[in-house]
């Protein structure tokens, strides 16, 4: 399992470095930040100043070379636009995005995962049927949309919650936290429900047919025929066989949600990662985005590994040797 | 007055299907006196095991019970409730499934799963409910029963996992055992005694059993009485030893037929076959078709297996060693023109290893095998030409997945044949088709059908046919009647010979079970752990052996005496 695990740790370290190559070439081919974040009546020694603080004059192959090196000594460089140190710039907004993540996903697993085993095991009844149905329509429907007629509906029509920020905050370990305040709850739950239906919906599907399938295995009749009650049954034969895709889609989903949410958080103007992403490619920042998506890949990768050791313990079959 | 345990009367189940109403069970009637072991026997799709389902509220949907009775104990179990049964399932009725390797929950350890039973239909507690276990497992012959309650259901042999079935089919002393095939998925080594447990404990504690099988060898050495079943109907009952030698019924007396003997051989299986002239005229295509290639009508030296020897590589996980297990160990012999070799063991023995390695498919470690005078093994078989290769096929065990789903059974069985322009002027591929089909005793139609309309014993004439579109001279048989009924296995094997006889095949056979080897082969050959054990002819091998593993192989056959 250690050779497994010092195994991944080092593909993810080439992978990270990879996708640092492709996004800062890319970026630089793409923008030209003397352009984009000099003020129109900057003079020439303004210009100077700009181009030697970010070292724009060497050859890409120099920039990129002192990139790698301040970015091995933890140094993800400085922000063109804000003019901040990029690292401060995503902790700042990694709150923002982590509690709308978190929350999304355990409605989609508090609801999703019992919905699906409900009508995994009654698949032929008319509430099986709606459900997929709606999950149809769930996860069909485009995310903007979906944010769009929420917006529409609770906050201009009904003036039920508010239509975008994040509200009131409250300290928490050093970090400013939206669902510690009322306030915070009510700017979170469109955004939330938004993310969460897509989600719901998948792992209703995810739920719903891995119980078809696995309640036809012959270890269930057996279980049955051993006299076991059915709530025990679910519970502790069928549970745990179907965790193992569930797991797998809930790794890589929560990844996701904190790389990608950056629809949502554009619809509901939350000041979350996403939201920063998409800013900063306007921008052609591209220390930020550089930084942005390295750091993220890490984090895929982090999480796959994480998937994978939750496999070995839920599944006593997967082994893992250091070829992984 | 007999004591009646369970008792169904006129028991009907349906499906109902698209085509209209499936009858599984139709007008079913059987009693079961305490402490009797009754048997239920017949072939795939005769209604066999929906028997001990009905009896547990177990059918799967959309299954039901349209008609009849069944009491329990002098109660009615007819519409009654999930939770009724809940009480009876585990407590008044032990289950045992055929394959204790999918009965038992891969994610969770075996303690787990039977004190689960132990919670569920005893009121033993904690500590008590452990030593219970452990009792069980001790009398399961389970040899280090701590150890296994830490284990899970794949680290285990299945003959282990089927004594842990047993253990928790026991744990409450039900009245009943229902007993469905319990070793028909097991190792023929191990039959033997794992059928020896169960029937042992249920004698012990006069529990009975229902026990429902395939195998008349299993049903002649245990059962007290027997009913004999047939697409879902009831064909006759009686006790034992007269149904099996005086058989009333014509199906009976076939499915008696068809049981290939140790003690005896015999140079075709008694049943009832028809040849066509379509069929003959097929045979005649074919046999032309056979005779391009001009194979020599000799018996002279054919393949020569001269030490080989091969290890598999596994790792063994986390930080254990990599373990190395012998597939081949020094196996040497040689086959002739003409000949039906046998090869025989349990499995791991290595005998499909060694077949494997014939065609190509397993490389050696040491050791050469020389076919036609050409080695096959020297410079990673540079010399192999593509006419060695076409020569030689094979027939695999599981005729469900062998064959390609999306291809007709003609398209499979010519494909090859096509894609090499193997075909001569004379025949086309259509035509190749229709009489293959013919030849191996199906319709010409046949051709134009899916794989999957067919039955297991008509795919694996299809798979035989597709190894005969090559013109080849050897075939290697990986176990071809195995997942095959009696009576379809007697025709599968007399078509087998008769190909022998008329296209001057060389057949390498292997199979577990040597009453089948006995009436196939020419000579046999026993393996085991990789290791040649003996070589001799079959009269020898079963009357005479010299080897001790051979010894034990026959004494763990079930004993059948036919007079018929």
């Amino acid at each position: 399992m250690l050779s497994f695990i010092v195994n991944r740790v080092a593909h993810s370290l080439v992978v990270a470095w990879i996708i640092s190559a492709i996004v800062f070439f890319g970026m630089y081919v793409v923008a030209d930040p003397i352009d984009s974040f000099l003020p129109e009546d900057a003079t020439a020694a303004d210009e100077q100043a700009f181009i030697e603080a970010y070292n724009l004059d060497k050859p890409a192959l120099v920039q990129y070379g002192s990139f790698l090196i301040r970015l091995v000594q933890g140094d993800l460089g400085i922000s063109f636009n804000h003019g901040e140190p990029v690292l401060d710039l995503i902790l700042d907004r990694l709150p923002a995005t982590l509690e709308l993540a978190v929350i999304a996903l355990a409605f989609a697993l508090l609801i999703g995962i019992p919905l699906g085993i409900f009508s995994g095991l009654n698949p032929r009844t008319k509430r099986s049927k709606a459900t997929m149905f709606l999950t149809t329509i769930g996860y069909s429907v485009p995310n903007f949309w979906q944010g769009i007629v929420l917006i529409l509906v609770f906050a201009v029509t009904l003036r039920l919650l508010p239509a975008g920020g994040r509200g009131d905050t409250a300290t928490f370990l050093g970090a400013e936290w939206a669902f510690l305040t009322l306030d915070g709850w009510r700017h979170m739950a469109l955004p939330v429900i938004n993310l969460a239906i897509y989600k719901i919906c998948m792992h209703t599907r995810l739920a719903r047919s891995g119980t078809r399938e696995t309640k036809t295995q012959e270890f269930m009749t057996f279980a049955k025929a051993k006299g076991i009650a059915d709530q025990t049954l679910i519970r502790s034969h069928l549970l745990p066989n179907i965790l193992i895709p569930i797991v797998t889609i809930t790794g890589l989903e929560f990844g996701a949600l904190i790389a990608f949410s950056t629809v949502t958080e554009t619809v509901f103007s939350w000041p979350g990662l996403g939201k920063l992403l998409i800013d900063s490619i306007k921008l052609g920042d591209q220390p930020v985005v550089t930084a942005y998506l390295v750091l993220i890949s890490f984090m895929f990768v982090t999480i796959n590994l994480i998937v994978d050791v939750v496999y070995a313990l839920i599944d006593p079959r997967i082994r893992y040797s250091a070829q992984g | 007055m007999t004591d009646i345990l369970l008792k169904t009367s006129n028991l009907t189940v349906v499906y109902p299907t698209k085509r209209g109403a499936f009858k599984a069970l139709d007008d079913i009637s059987i009693e079961i006196e305490t402490g009797k072991i009754v048997g239920l026997v017949g072939e795939s799709g005769a209604g066999k095991s929906t028997v001990g389902r009905a009896v547990l509220d177990l059918i799967d949907a959309p299954g039901y019970i349209a008609e009849g009775e069944i009491d329990f104990q002098g109660e009615s179990l007819i519409g009654k409730s999930n939770d009724f049964f809940t009480q009876i399932r585990g407590r008044k009725v032990g289950y045992v499934f055929q394959n204790p390797m999918t009965a038992l929950d891969p994610v969770m350890t075996i303690g787990k799963q039977v004190l689960e039973a132990i919670y569920a239909n005893t009121d033993l507690k904690g500590e008590q409910a452990y030593e219970r276990a452990l009792d069980l497992l001790t009398q399961t012959r389970i040899k280090d029963p701590k150890d296994v309650m830490e284990k899970y259901p794949h680290q285990m042999s299945g003959g282990m996992c089927q004594r842990v079935v047993f253990a928790i089919a026991i744990s409450a002393n039900p009245d009943l055992i229902i007993a469905d095939e319990p070793t028909t998925a097991l190792d023929v080594s191990v039959q033997r005694s794992v059928m020896d447990t169960l029937i042992d404990l249920c004698r012990q504690y006069k529990i009975s059993v229902m026990l429902v099988t395939h195998d008349i060898g299993v049903i002649s050495e245990y059962c007290d009485f027997v009913y004999v079943m047939r697409h879902g109907k009831h064909v006759e009952q009686g006790p034992t030893q007269e149904v099996i030698n005086h058989p009333k019924q014509d199906y009976t007396r076939n499915l008696m037929a068809a049981v290939p003997r140790l003690s005896k051989r015999l140079d075709r299986f008694r049943v009832l076959e028809t040849v066509t002239d379509a069929q003959s005229k097929a045979r005649e295509v074919i046999l032309r078709y056979f005779q391009e290639s001009d194979f020599p009508d000799n018996d002279e030296l054919l393949l020569q297996v001269d030490k080989a020897s091969c290890i598999f590589n596994t790792k063994s996980g986390f930080f254990g060693p990599p373990k190395t297990t012998i597939g081949l160990d020094t196996v040497s012999f040689t086959q002739n023109r003409k000949e039906i070799l046998g090869i025989v063991g349990e499995s791991g023995s290595g005998k499909s290893t060694m077949g494997r390695a014939i065609l190509g498919l397993q490389r050696l470690n040491s050791g050469s095998i020389t076919y036609k005078g050409t080695s096959l093994t020297d410079n990673n078989g540079r010399a192999i030409t593509k006419d060695i290769r076409l020569s030689m096929q094979c027939i695999f065990q599981d005729p469900f997945s062998s064959l390609n789903p999306r291809m007709t059974a003609g398209e499979n069985v010519t494909f090859p044949i096509r894609t090499h322009k193997l075909l001569p002027d004379w025949l086309s591929a259509k035509e190749l088709a229709e009489n293959l089909m013919l030849s191996v005793g199906l319709e010409a139609s046949a051709a134009y059908r899916y794989p999957q309309e067919f039955s297991g014993g008509q795919r694996q004439r299809i798979a035989i046919a597709r190894a005969m579109a090559f013109r080849p001279e050897f075939i290697f048989c990986d176990e071809p009647t195995s997942a095959l009924d009696v009576s379809v296995q007697a025709e599968t094997l007399n078509l087998m010979k008769d190909l022998r006889d008329q296209y001057h095949l060389t057949l390498l056979f292997v199979s577990h079970d040597l009453a089948v080897v006995r009436q196939m082969c020419d000579r046999i050959i026993v393996m085991r752990n990789g290791a040649i054990c003996e070589i001799a002819n079959p009269d020898q091998i079963i009357e005479n052996p010299s080897h001790d593993y051979t010894r034990s192989l026959i004494a763990a056959m079930p004993k059948l005496d036919l007079s018929a």
